[in-house]
């Protein structure tokens, strides 16, 4: 491993690394597959969908967003195609997903059927999940989650890998180089045959990060000789200690027996080291400071899926190992760095899952399930010298087992109509939660048009996190489970002729109710602890619509679009009589939000604008309009134009990507300036190994 | 994006007395602000540093010390103290490179110390330049455990609480910026004050439950400054959160919150037994004492996540005034 990391790393330092590939790359013969791949295919009257997907409220995302441009992590790709909402602090720091005006500890995240939610703060950073090692990904909205795993109280992103490599051997390499000095570098090689399916993936990544941007929150000043302030201006800053250095790894290994069988190992790496950057208002001289994040994580799976005509079983295991450090350090003397924090967690997950489906008619489909999670987590936040004068760490040692069933059974007694009943049971230590059932429903009301109408409600809870429970200082043994119902009801329709349009759009309402919200709050002793304080009532309407038109001959036209409004409501009581915040929107929740993207192809171009837009965000409960209080609203607008080429060793393609096209000034999080306009470069090759390819090549950026 | 703050100013004319209030804001938000309380009028200025000067004060604003005419602003997760002028709150000048700024205290005009937390180093400025000129290195304390607070000054001596993690008062002579002495007291002395019998009294929090370094029953201490010894322990329930300790302007009052808010004559042998003011179902952060007419004012910071109020008491405890101010208001520095 570390000799893989140091290559690319090597590879960093030379662009010109793509070009001596290319050079190296043998001649082979094939014929020139260079086009993209569009169909527009009949719509499929959806009678006779999925009954694993009854009354599902669900968000699916193509390769195309999944595989647009090696320097995405998941974050990007659901902030320009989704409704949920994304926090971000920039490139390559924190990235949370939040559905439905929930928090993003109520978003529920699982890889390959394992859930990757960190067990001591309970969310994910999205940041950390670049989108090239994602073939297949869904959000399943509010009570929909509970197919999938208890705790999803806004929603569950479910992300997966994917066998589909294509026959023998193939390669693919993709190097980014854009603004900031930031380098990206992507390289994938496959082997396919009847049985075996094996691809190796890495990604690296890494930018000093220091775009410039004027800070608003600050002034320098300007003295005559007497040390009198006679001017004052804002100082134009780099984004000062933001750099990152991301190395992924991820290797698959597939074999398929052909008689029903089929086994996988997913094994992924990842290597990071991110400084943490400064706030706007910080007047410490970086060179002064160390804010640095590391961190090591390793995630495998090993699956195993037995499939017959009318039923199926899967058992999966696998091991996550996070290590993670911050360090907070100051140089007090010239090369002499003291540390003021050094935090440390290790955190190992052992998974285990039994799943069944059986199909025993056209009418009926029964599914069964259980896993287990059993974590174990060390945390050491801080060195203290005791009061006898020895030392000590501050922090703890914990395990707990997550245990998590279910059983469903779908009913579609005519053609038009589906039913479907869950009953999950979620044990968190030792404490057993209630038992959550979830009911859908569906039907088709006009086959022209496929107009589908979904409804769903569903009971959820949410079991507190290791560090709300244990943090030293603050953790809270006493907490309450936060808990909740969840309603939803909506309508779809998908129409189309074949290779002129398709069209399709649905619509949802949702209501929920969370009681016992958790919340980390100041203390008198100076640090945080959570408490049980909040009722929260997020109801709202989510919108997706997307158009797919061939008006000439070779041109493609595909506009996605989808929007949420989502009041997110304090329904508590007053914490005092002077609490202004009861019936309040929710700090850092959006009411509105919105995300389009438009792609024109024609030929071997393509042409992509993806915009996103945020309404206001308050950053007080109270949701007061003051000079320090909120975040005024923002839209944003990327483009990229890329071209494929086609010689006979190899696929070439070239992509530009253009990033906040309008150059806007704004945040998404207070004190956090994002940068203004920016670019990327990239150059993939894709090499044809001696024999002509039959198949079309994936989208590779 | 509508930029909706600026470099629009605002003239600020703020003669006479009043109470400046220092509002935290929230870790990492940048929200910290100044709001300035006329008592004659019962106007209330909130974000009076953003007004005057075009931008934020920073982030966790820590405490206010007023000094030869000036203002002196902690702004401690920004590393900096601003002065200002206390009529029109215009910035004057600002001291830099400091590790984690908690309080400052005057010495002279060209000498003053700054605590610290996460340094094991009180850092001595000069307010005239504007400049760090030295430091003055803490003993049994490291970089990571490092914690210094409150000042008081009696003679030449500069006493100090240590905080975090401490459980000790210390003693710096202010002719050679020499720690020359330290007073061990109970788990974590949160604030410190001097009477006026030169009497120090400090209050602990007692730590917390699971802490290595200890967990115990707050305490309030009397210091004799002279001798540098303990005359007296007042100990309160394991679980309470004493915290605040105030005095009046007469100095012969101490006022602390304990959920609710109690006061004791500093000449009293034993703990009232009951308070001042009864606690209002809600989280009291922030305490002073108005020193001309002893009028108390406490803060209430409400979910922290939004303004604050405050709540104006008269000397016998009947409520006058009360009005909102910023997130987390923790600090007051009387004009």
């Amino acid at each position: 491993m570390k000799a893989m990391r140091k290559d690319f790393r090597m590879a960093v330092h030379g662009a010109c690394l793509a070009v001596c590939f290319v050079m190296a790359v043998p001649m082979a013969v094939a014929q020139s597959t260079g086009k993209r791949a569009h169909s527009l295919g009949e719509v499929v009257v959806t009678a006779k969908r999925p009954m694993k997907e009854i009354g599902v409220q669900k968000t699916t995302f193509d390769s195309l967003a999944l595989k647009e441009n090696v320097a995405l992590s998941m974050a990007d790709v659901l902030t320009f195609n989704s409704s949920v909402f994304v926090k971000s602090y920039g490139r390559a720091t924190l990235s949370t997903v939040a559905f439905r005006g929930t928090s993003p500890s109520h978003t529920q995240v699982t890889w390959n059927g394992m859930r990757i939610n960190n067990p001591m703060l309970g969310m994910t950073d999205f940041s950390t999940i670049p989108s090239y090692f994602i073939d297949q990904a869904s959000l399943l909205h509010g009570t929909s989650s509970v197919n999938e795993s208890g705790g999803g109280l806004g929603g569950l992103v479910k992300l997966g890998t994917l066998p589909d490599v294509p026959e023998g051997i193939n390669a693919q390499y993709v190097q980014g180089v854009g603004s900031f000095k930031t380098f990206d570098e992507f390289a994938r090689f496959t082997y396919g045959s009847d049985h075996w399916q094996l691809s190796t993936r890495a990604v690296y990544s890494s930018s000093p990060n220091e775009y410039k941007y004027v800070n608003r929150d600050k002034k320098e000043n300007i003295y005559d000789s007497d040390h009198n302030i006679i001017g004052q201006y804002h100082p134009t800053e780099r984004n000062r200690s933001g750099s990152f250095k991301d190395l992924h790894v991820l290797q698959e290994v597939y074999y398929n027996t052909l008689a029903g069988d089929r086994f996988g190992l997913n094994a992924w790496y990842i290597d990071s080291n991110r400084e943490l950057p400064l706030l706007t208002t910080d007047y410490g001289n970086e060179r002064d400071f160390e804010n640095r994040q590391r961190e090591h994580t390793f995630r495998g799976v090993l699956s195993w899926d037995h499939t017959r005509s009318n039923w199926r079983t899967g058992l999966k295991g696998g091991y996550i190992h996070t290590w993670m450090a911050y360090d907070y350090r100051k140089e007090v003397a010239e090369g002499n760095w003291a540390t003021m924090t050094r935090s440390r967690s290790n955190a190992n997950t052992v998974y285990g899952q039994l799943e069944g489906e059986y199909n025993p008619s056209r009418k009926w489909f029964f599914t069964a399930n259980v896993s287990a999670h059993q974590h174990f987590v060390r945390s050491e936040d801080k060195n203290i010298i005791l009061q006898d004068g020895d030392k000590a760490i501050v922090g703890y040692d914990k395990g707990r087992i997550e245990l998590s069933g279910s059983v469903s059974a779908k009913w579609q007694p005519v053609d038009r109509l589906g039913l479907s009943v869950i009953l999950r049971e979620d044990m968190y230590g030792t404490k057993w939660a209630p038992l959550i059932p979830a009911f859908f429903i569906d039907g088709l009301v006009s086959r022209t048009g496929n107009i589908m109408l979904r409804a769903s409600v569903s009971r959820n809870y949410r079991f507190p996190t290791l560090n709300d429970l244990y943090f030293l200082p603050g953790g809270n043994p006493d907490l309450k489970n936060e808990h909740g119902f969840s309603y939803d009801a909506g309508m779809s329709f998908e129409t189309g002729e074949k290779d002129v349009y398709s069209i399709s759009g649905s619509a949802t309402w949702f209501d929920s109710y969370i009681d016992d919200w958790i919340i980390w709050l100041p203390t008198t002793k100076g640090f945080f602890s959570p408490r049980n304080v909040k009722k929260v009532h997020a109801y709202g309407v989510e919108l997706k619509g997307g158009v797919t038109i061939q008006p000439i001959k070779e041109w493609y036209l595909d506009l996605n679009g989808s929007y949420s409004w989502t009041p997110s409501v304090n329904d508590g009581e007053k914490m005092s009589p002077a609490d202004q915040s009861v019936g309040k929107q929710l700090p850092y929740v959006p009411k509105h939000s919105a995300s389009l993207t438009g792609r024109l192809s024609w030929r071997t171009w393509s042409f992509l604008y993806k915009w996103v837009y945020y309404s206001e965000r308050f950053t007080m409960s109270s949701n007061d309009y003051t000079l320090t209080g909120h975040l005024p609203k923002y839209f944003m607008s990327n483009i990229s134009l890329e071209k494929g080429l086609n010689f006979k060793p190899m696929d070439i393609q070239l992509k530009l990507a253009v990033n906040n096209l309008f150059n806007e000034e704004y945040l998404s999080v207070l004190s956090r300036p994002m940068p203004g306009i920016n670019f990327e470069f990239f150059i993939g090759i894709t090499p044809r190994f001696g024999k002509a390819r039959k198949d079309v090549p994936e989208e590779i950026f | 994006m509508k930029w909706d703050y600026g470099d629009e100013v605002e003239d600020f004319n703020a003669t006479g007395a009043g109470l400046f209030i220092c509002n935290e804001g929230n870790f990492q938000y940048s929200n910290g602000t100044l709001s300035y309380y006329d008592p004659a009028t019962d106007q209330v200025q909130n974000e009076v540093f953003f007004r005057a000067n075009g931008y934020r004060l920073g982030d966790v604003v820590q405490s206010m010390t007023i000094h030869n005419g000036l203002g002196w602003v902690v702004s401690n997760n920004s590393h900096v103290i601003f002065a200002i002028d206390l009529t029109t709150f215009k910035e004057v000048g600002r001291i830099k490179d400091l590790t984690s700024p908690r309080y400052i205290h005057f010495i002279s005009d060209d000498k003053a110390y700054v605590t610290q937390l996460w340094d094991n180093r009180i850092f001595i400025v000069n307010p005239s330049t504007y400049e760090v000129t030295g430091h003055i290195r803490v003993p049994d304390m490291t970089m990571e455990s490092g914690s210094t607070e409150q000042m008081v000054q009696y003679g030449k001596y500069v006493f100090c609480n240590c905080w975090s993690y401490q459980n000790r008062i210390i003693k710096i002579d202010t002719e050679t910026d020499q720690v020359v002495g330290q007073l061990k007291v109970g788990i974590q002395p949160a604030s410190l004050v001097l009477d006026r019998n030169n009497k120090m009294w400090t209050v602990t929090d007692g730590g917390y439950e699971g802490s290595p370094y200890g967990y115990e029953a707050p305490s309030l201490y009397k210091i004799d400054a002279e001798t540098f010894t303990i005359e007296r322990q007042f100990k309160f329930r394991l679980g309470d959160l004493p915290s605040e300790l105030q005095l009046n302007g007469t100095r012969d009052t101490i006022y602390w919150i304990n959920n609710d808010i109690w006061r004791m004559d500093v000449t009293a042998s034993r703990l009232p037994v009951r308070p001042f003011l009864e606690y209002r179902d809600t989280k009291y952060y922030g305490l002073t004492v108005n020193p001309v007419n002893s009028e108390v004012y406490v803060a209430d910071a409400i979910d922290y996540q939004q303004q604050g109020m405050i709540y104006r008491y008269s000397s016998v405890g009947e409520l006058i005034d009360e009005f909102y101010v910023g997130v987390m208001p923790g600090a007051f520095c009387w004009k």
